[in-house]
């Protein structure tokens, strides 16, 4: 439990630029700060509008932070300068968004692909390691179709599996299963569940579902209302590995939800 | 038993369908011809040529050559024209997708002299160029080279922001993004462009055939003017005519293949 956090966010905040002739902007994200140890599965959950998107976009490097740092293993991520942004810090995050971004021009496994294609890592042996993800999301079958030819829950997963597969040592979820049915949807977290007891990722995932936040993560925080903080972090005290489908039903679920549900204002 | 009656009724009703629009096709081609032949009839052929005789003169011309001859001409300036435009015209809004200062800077200059009237330049053009293929080469270019250059510039602003946040983060470069994302989601704006650029780098082609050529389908036409042969002159615009046609049913084809993956193609068909 005390091992050194490989993420740390420190006194982070973000107000977008002011436009002219208006009050300076107020800051969306303001002292907000926590840590995330190698191989754990944090989620975030908080009221919308409280900046989620605007965190993991600074994390991930695609936005700059107005104030704080981001520390990966040692390096300072996160830039002040919008040129100096390194997005995906080096392929070292990975990023799963809410919208799928698959690329309409490319089949599954060219999708899935795609990251170990530019990376120029592609070989047999990354094949077969793809082809087993595909297999172990129940897209088997699908390998040749377009993104427009599945169904919503099939194009999360391909995009879940499209950053699996390049490996980085962090992945940010950001409300990747928010658009699916709830069937899927338990469907979905569970394969997440399953992909991440092979590999113990680092997952930072951000939901505004209380039940998912329990089910998936080992650590909630729970965020503020503007300007956003870290309000509460509650540790999910139900033991490895979670059913989701039944999550409800384990011993000390109703205690934590509670909890958590009190904490968000 | 009522879902093969029902589909035998569809295929034939579909079998039929083709049928009607094949010989409403046949019929209008023939009322043209129709209506080709009493015209030459009623206004005499010095103004009209009569479709037979323009027949007979489209084979004397493939028979003794001079039609492969003045297609291989016209081709030659139209598709060089056009392959020169075609590279300045996508690779000018890659670059300046770079720097948007510079597209800023630019943008008006480009705008402005794409309102210059190409054919007026051709007199300057040929006081530069001689009377080669050069002249009739900046024109095609010039012709071509807008169209495709504002088609480009469109697809790049059209390009999901998301899909290129998601290859940078994927570890593309620049390059890769370019090739990979860019240029995959402006192909569609891109053959729009393509197909309305052709068939004007083929006419830029014949306008500069009629001011200085010694060969092509424009010279052609413009020489048998000059000699009072209409049939020639209608020869040479049904040979003009059919040299697009054959250019777009080809870029059609290249566009299906290239485009295969989009929905619209396959499942929005009536």
């Amino acid at each position: 439990m005390t091992a050194a956090p490989l993420l740390e966010v420190k006194s982070l905040g973000k107000r977008f630029p002011t436009r002219a002739g208006r009050e300076p902007s107020p800051w969306v994200i303001q002292d907000l700060s926590f840590a995330v140890r190698p191989g754990e599965l944090v989620t975030i959950i908080g009221p919308s509008g409280a900046g989620k998107s605007t965190l993991l976009n600074m994390i991930a490097q695609i936005d700059t932070a107005s104030a704080g740092e981001i520390v990966f293993d040692g390096a300072v991520v996160a830039s002040h300068d919008a040129r100096a942004l390194r997005p995906g810090f080096d392929r070292k995050i990975g990023y799963v968004t809410q919208d799928d971004n698959l690329l309409p021009w490319r089949t599954t496994i060219d999708n899935v692909l795609f990251p170990i294609e530019v990376q120029g890592r592609l070989d047999g042996k990354m094949r077969a390691h793809v082809e087993m993800l595909i297999g172990a999301v129940g897209l088997a079958g699908y390998e040749r179709y377009y993104p427009h030819e599945l169904s919503g829950g099939m194009r999360k997963r391909a995009a879940l599996i499209r950053t699996l597969a390049y490996d980085p040592p962090v992945i940010l979820m950001d409300e990747p299963f928010a658009a699916v049915d709830a069937q899927t949807r338990t469907q979905l977290q569970a394969d997440l569940l399953k992909l991440w007891e092979l590999g113990r990722k680092t997952i930072i995932f951000v939901t505004h579902d209380i039940t998912e936040a329990i089910a998936l993560g080992d650590r909630t925080l729970v965020l503020s209302r503007q300007p956003t903080h870290v309000a509460a972090e509650h540790l999910i005290p139900i033991p490895r590995p979670h059913n989701v489908a039944d999550i409800f039903a384990v011993e000390g679920f109703a205690a934590i939800y509670e909890r958590i549900r009190a904490a968000i204002q | 038993m009522t879902d093969v009656t029902l589909t035998t009724t569809t295929e034939a009703g579909e079998l039929s369908r083709k049928w009607v629009i094949f010989t409403g096709r046949l019929v209008l081609a023939l009322a043209l011809l129709l209506a080709w032949e009493i015209g030459a009839r009623t206004m005499g052929a010095i103004f009209f040529a009569p479709p037979l005789d323009v027949a007979m003169r489209l084979v004397e011309l493939v028979r003794n050559g001079q039609m492969l001859t003045d297609i291989v001409a016209t081709l030659r300036v139209s598709a060089l024209g056009f392959v020169i435009a075609c590279i300045a015209g996508v690779l000018l809004p890659f670059l300046l997708r770079r720097s948007p200062r510079l597209d800023a800077a630019v943008e008006p200059y480009i705008m402005a002299s794409m309102g210059i009237p190409k054919y007026a330049l051709a007199p300057w053009l040929i006081l530069w160029f001689g009377i080669g293929d050069a002249p009739k080469l900046v024109v095609v270019v010039l012709m071509v080279f807008y169209i495709i250059y504002i088609a480009t510039s469109a697809g790049i602003r059209g390009v999901d922001g998301r899909l290129i946040a998601m290859a940078r983060i994927a570890g593309a470069s620049e390059r890769v993004i370019a090739r990979e994302i860019i240029w995959k989601s402006l192909l569609p704006f891109f053959f729009t462009g393509l197909k309305v650029a052709l068939p004007r780098a083929v006419s830029a082609t014949i306008v500069g055939e009629f001011l200085v050529a010694s060969e092509g389908v424009g010279h052609y036409i413009e020489n048998a003017r000059q000699t009072s042969d209409t049939v020639g002159v209608f020869a040479g615009i049904v040979v003009a005519t059919v040299l697009v046609l054959v250019i777009n049913a080809a870029v059609n084809v290249i566009e299906r293949r290239a485009l295969a993956w989009r929905p619209v193609e396959r499942e929005m068909q009536v």
